[in-house]
């Protein structure tokens, strides 16, 4: 046992680039519809 | 300045306000020493499932509203919150699986407290097949308003499900009776996050409520 915290930044990583993968789109999204070209 | 307008400039800020918590979060809030580096995305994960029942309880409220006052700015309103709901809940459900694998060693358990959030989802899904699977306006918004009320009955149940439950998810750090759980410094970084994600949800709201109203 090394006594330091866990090596899981990958996690931390991904879950960081998800979101904002996912709150961006929709704002995206959001300009594109109202430009009346989005779904 | 146009209602749209300003919804997305609200949006705007609000996203840059994101890009200073992922600044504050991941450099300046020191790491959990027995989560490690996965303790993290805590800083995303409770402000959007917030986001998500402040969503659908708004939903629930505005579909009270609109049954009882028979305004059909209630409905847009319930509409515009049900779909940025769907966004959050997304994020929510993104981020929670991200951070059970590496602490509980599984991606999913069928707990009340995620089985429950998962139901919140399918019902804004669900809301949202509704609306566009009823084509007279006044039979939709009341349909919707249904299902809209029975999101804001899930609410407690969600919130309540890890004190009525056994459960694996951890119990409130914040929102609870008692004094928040947390050292000042992570608890600033939580409280930012929650600010920054509530005024998300504004400027999503305030776009969506505004093209509503354009395409009604």
């Amino acid at each position: 046992m090394n006594g330091g915290p866990p090596q899981n930044a990958a996690f931390m990583v991904a879950a960081y680039i998800a979101t904002a993968v996912i709150l961006v789109t929709y704002a995206v999204v959001l300009i594109r519809r109202k430009r009346g070209e989005g779904p | 300045m146009t209602q749209g307008s300003v919804g997305r400039w609200i949006t705007a800020v609000a996203l840059v306000l994101l890009a200073g918590i992922y600044v504050r979060a991941l450099a300046f809030t020191p790491t959990e020493l027995m989560q490690g580096p996965a303790q993290k995305i805590f800083y995303l994960h409770v402000p959007s499932a917030w986001s998500a029942m402040l969503s659908m309880g708004l939903v629930g409220v505005a579909s009270i509203l609109f049954l009882v006052l028979k305004d059909e700015r209630y409905d847009r309103f319930a509409a515009a919150s049900a779909e940025v709901g769907t966004v959050f809940s997304l994020v929510m459900l993104t981020t929670g699986p991200l951070w059970a694998k590496p602490i509980w060693g599984t991606w999913w358990t069928w707990d009340a407290r995620l089985t429950l959030t998962l139901m919140m989802f399918f019902l804004f899904i669900g809301y949202q097949l509704l609306r566009s699977a009823v084509s007279e306006p006044g039979l939709r918004a009341r349909y919707a308003a249904v299902v809209g009320i029975c999101g804001l009955v899930l609410l407690p149940f969600i919130h309540l499900s890890v004190y009525l439950f056994r459960t694996l998810h951890p119990r409130p750090i914040v929102l609870k009776p008692s004094a928040p759980s947390l050292p000042p410094v992570m608890l600033v970084t939580l409280l930012l996050s929650f600010g920054v994600f509530t005024l998300l949800y504004v400027g999503f709201v305030t776009q969506r409520y505004a093209i509503g109203r354009e395409t009604r």
